[in-house]
């Protein structure tokens, strides 16, 4: 029976549900319309929001094209790739923080915290934030209709731990999460719903930051995951890496190694490599090119696909060792997989995708845009959630075993790992001293024998045991992952029928009172100061825009008519002047007309530009 | 069985059919009570896979979103029975040791003999294995490695068709035939693990991740 929402009172259809992928470098809202799943873009821009967010010397954070913006200018406030930090402690994160210029602290709970300008970000509220744009670009391209519950998206690697913290970070962002998925899972529905065909797929999804292969079969309308595997740990951030790597290697014989502790040079050198590492998807060669006018640096580097093949060839190996894992578990042969469907910006890398299909012996699907296909599925579990849609059912695992840290400090496993969820597990326990009214226990994700060894999920304890002789209460404790892939345990005395009290200690996360705390403590106001992020938005754009101008202002001079640069020049003072204030519609107005003004001079460089490659000279040159 | 709410007779006790409300499911439910399948050791595959989606549809908790928390609940811990009893008649050595268990038959701990044919060949792989562990980089390893996979994956077969003619028809509760089965399940269980190892090595990580 399906169920249709409508609001009786005004006859309007209800608020939508949005499906959001939370990725490691962009993030992505998709909405279920007219029978389909569609990627929520305000008209003529891209709905991706870079998952990069800026913290000004004052006014709220930026996030998105604005913040990214930033990352050579100001690289000790812009955070990038946070994703990389939810649900971690500061001893797991060391690697990652190396190439960082922010300090970084752990809270007393083990959570790890950036501080940017004397505050202290937790990766939730950061991620917050970026949910918080993403939902201002859904509200805009859906004409302003407000977007409040959403299906986020997760690696189907991640553990409970970075479930949570996502969770809690669409919570702190005013979101009602209807539902946590799994990327690849997501991306398979998106892929499904066109592919009537039925059999075994892989699913590939190379991120920036997570790497993630999950093995569905598929059959009437069933999605059901058969095996999941991957490493939250590998992605296109590490490609790019081992470009950065080549060039400091390089850069800090020349120059000295004082130069590679430069912020500056750092996120310089990031950008760099990545912009390289993608012309190599589509040329057979590339440059390197880093100029750092404050270290008097300009240093080029040819790099061809053969090199930067060679450079992430383990990397790659990385990857095809998950979905042996993975395929083992399922018990099928590679030869068994009917499709393999690439997801995930990195698997543009030629390298990646010759190896797979070499590892799969079949041509893997690309016809889907790898950067929305996360999104435009989770749009379609939102509808499926939000009672639209009964032909579709999803069944999927979870990633990890769980496990119970025993006396000797070994884990006994209650759940195995891609077992289908929901499922439960009970496990009995008793007291080992007279009158015992408590009992403390630590849970465990992982596949490994030592409780050490695998993640902690936090201790748990027991509270509220009737007190009796030691051994003879009998305690059941009931372990039940849900829908979402997060645990839930509950405890029963089963000769008294009491039910225990369970109080979870999380590690690396945060409690509902801190999550309350911080939603009370001004986190609320900048998520309706809508007007505020606005303004601030409008004042870095228009700030990016001068820099630009007046860099080329002396070709503007020589190449404009008069008439042409002097509006230009006026335009541009007018900008200046309108961000000295906060008044919203003057700097929406400023900007506007300083963008027309400065079409000429676009115009002008390009023609430039193009001039002088005719004439035998390189672009980056010009 | 009947529906608690509607009354209407019930096909599983995860949910009624009629009144679309997931159930609270009886502890001592069986697999095959909850598959509405015959009790046994043959099972249709084809006939499992259909019942998994057609209950899974009654009872996932996606179609259960906008309905009371307590039904939402209800349909969690259904689905988590209709997952186990699957995962149970799914897999040949779950099922049967399931049915080992439910005819009053020996546990692994007072039953722990392996079919006696079987303890010669074991000797052999355990060498084999512990070279192999020693020096899976050796030339020629890989081709072993394979080799052994490929024998415990046919003794596999072979245990698990032992398996079939003990449990088919099914015996009287408390048979002697069960204690072969549980000898059985043991060797399978051996059989498992030598092959997890095997995997190990051959990821090249014997600690797997």
């Amino acid at each position: 029976m399906p169920y249709i929402e409508l609001n009786v009172l005004n006859n309007t259809l209800p608020e939508p549900a949005v499906g959001i992928d939370l990725g490691t470098t962009n993030s992505l809202a998709a909405v279920w319309r007219e029978g389909r799943p569609i990627v929520l873009a305000p008209e003529g821009r891209s709905g991706l929001v870079p998952s990069v967010v800026y913290v000004p010397s004052e006014g709220t954070p930026v996030v998105g094209r604005e913040a990214r913006d930033q990352a050579v200018v100001d690289p000790r406030h812009t955070v990038f790739s946070i994703k990389r930090f939810m649900g971690r402690g500061l001893a797991d994160v060391q690697s990652e923080l190396a190439a960082r210029p922010y300090r970084a602290t752990e809270s007393q709970r083990g959570l790890v915290q950036l501080e940017l300008r004397g505050r202290k970000y937790t990766p939730q509220e950061l991620s917050a934030l970026i949910l918080m744009k993403v939902r201002d670009v859904a509200c805009a391209a859906l004409g302003g209709q407000t977007v409040s519950r959403a299906v986020i998206t997760v690696p189907a690697y991640f553990d409970d731990a970075q479930r949570q913290a996502t969770r809690d970070a669409a919570r702190l962002a005013g979101l009602d999460v209807l539902r946590i998925i799994n990327e690849p899972t997501a991306a398979s529905l998106a892929y499904g719903l066109d592919q009537r065909d039925k059999g075994h797929v892989a699913v590939f999804d190379l991120g920036g930051g997570t790497f993630d292969i999950s093995v569905l079969a598929i059959e009437d309308g069933v999605f059901r995951v058969l095996s999941t595997n991957g490493d939250t740990h590998l992605g296109g951030d590490d490609f790019d890496e081992r470009l950065a790597e080549l060039a400091r290697r390089e850069i800090g014989s020349v120059a000295g190694a004082r130069v590679l502790e430069e912020p500056g040079f750092q996120q310089a050198v990031r950008l760099a490599a990545e912009k390289c590492k993608i012309e190599l998807s589509t040329q057979p060669e590339s440059e390197m090119h880093l100029v750092v006018p404050e270290l008097r640096l300009n240093w080029r580097r040819r790099v061809t696909r053969e090199e930067f093949d060679a450079l992430c060839a383990d990397l790659i190996g990385r990857t095809l060792d998950c979905c042996r894992r993975a395929l083992s578990d399922a018990k099928l042969k590679p030869a068994q997989i009917d499709e393999v469907v690439l997801v995930g910006g990195s698997t543009r890398v030629p390298a990646v995708r010759a190896r797979v299909e070499a590892w799969f012996g079949r041509r893997p699907h690309t016809e889907l845009n790898p950067d929305e296909v996360v999104a435009l599925g989770a749009a379609v579990q939102a509808h499926i959630l939000t009672g639209g849609k009964r032909d579709m059912l999803l069944m999927d695992v979870t990633p990890l075993s769980l496990g119970v840290e025993t006396m000797g400090g070994a884990v006994d496993k209650v759940i195995q790992r891609n077992t289908t969820i929901p499922c439960s597990a009970t496990a009995g326990y008793t007291t080992y001293a007279d009158n015992q009214t408590g009992l403390d226990f630590n849970i465990v994700q992982g596949e490994r024998e030592l409780a050490k060894d695998c993640r902690s999920l936090g201790r748990f304890q027991l509270k509220g045991v009737p007190p009796m002789p030691a051994g003879l209460a009998r305690i059941a404790v009931r372990f039940h992952i849900d829908a979402d892939g997060v645990l839930m345990v509950t405890a029963k005395e089963e000769s008294t029928g009491e039910t225990a009290q369970i109080e979870v200690q999380p590690m690396h996360g945060l409690t509902d009172a801190e999550v309350e705390g911080m939603l009370k403590s001004g986190f609320a106001h900048a998520r309706d100061d809508f007007h505020a992020r606005r303004v601030a938005d409008l004042k870095i754009e228009i700030g990016t825009m001068v820099r630009a101008t007046e860099k080329n202002l002396h070709a503007a001079h020589g190449g404009l008519d008069r008439e042409t640069f002097l509006d230009l020049e006026e335009s541009l003072a007018r900008a200046k002047a309108a961000t000295q204030k906060d008044d919203l519609d003057a700097l929406q107005k400023a900007r506007d007309e300083f963008e027309r003004a400065t079409l000429p001079l676009a115009a002008l460089l390009m023609n430039n530009v193009a001039q002088k490659a005719l004439m035998g000279k390189k672009l980056g040159d010009v | 069985m009947r529906c608690p709410h509607c009354q209407a007779e019930l096909e599983t006790p995860l949910a009624c059919a009629g009144c679309g409300d997931a159930l609270a499911v009886p502890a001592e439910a069986s697999p095959f009570e909850i598959l509405a399948l015959p009790l046994g050791y043959s099972i249709d595959r084809a006939e499992l896979k259909k019942r998994l989606s057609r209950f899974g549809r009654l009872v996932h908790p996606d179609f259960f979103a906008t309905r009371s928390p307590e039904a939402l609940e209800r349909a969690e811990f259904a689905s988590a029975r209709l997952n186990a009893a699957h995962a149970t008649l799914a897999d040949d050595a779950a099922r049967a040791e399931w049915l080992v268990r439910y005819l009053g038959g020996p546990d692994a701990e007072s039953e722990r003999e392996l079919p006696r044919a079987f303890l010669i060949e074991v000797l052999e792989w355990n060498e084999e294995l512990e070279q192999l562990a020693a020096g899976a980089n050796a030339p020629g390893a890989a081709a072993r490695l394979d080799a052994l996979a490929s024998n415990l994956a046919a003794r596999r077969a072979e245990n698990l068709a032992a398996i079939q003619r003990l449990l088919v028809p099914l015996p009287a509760r408390g048979s002697p035939a069960l204690s072969r089965v549980r000898q059985e399940l043991n060797a399978l269980r051996y059989l498992d693990r030598a092959l997890d190892e095997l995997e190990a090595l051959r990821s090249g990580n014997p600690a797997r991740r």
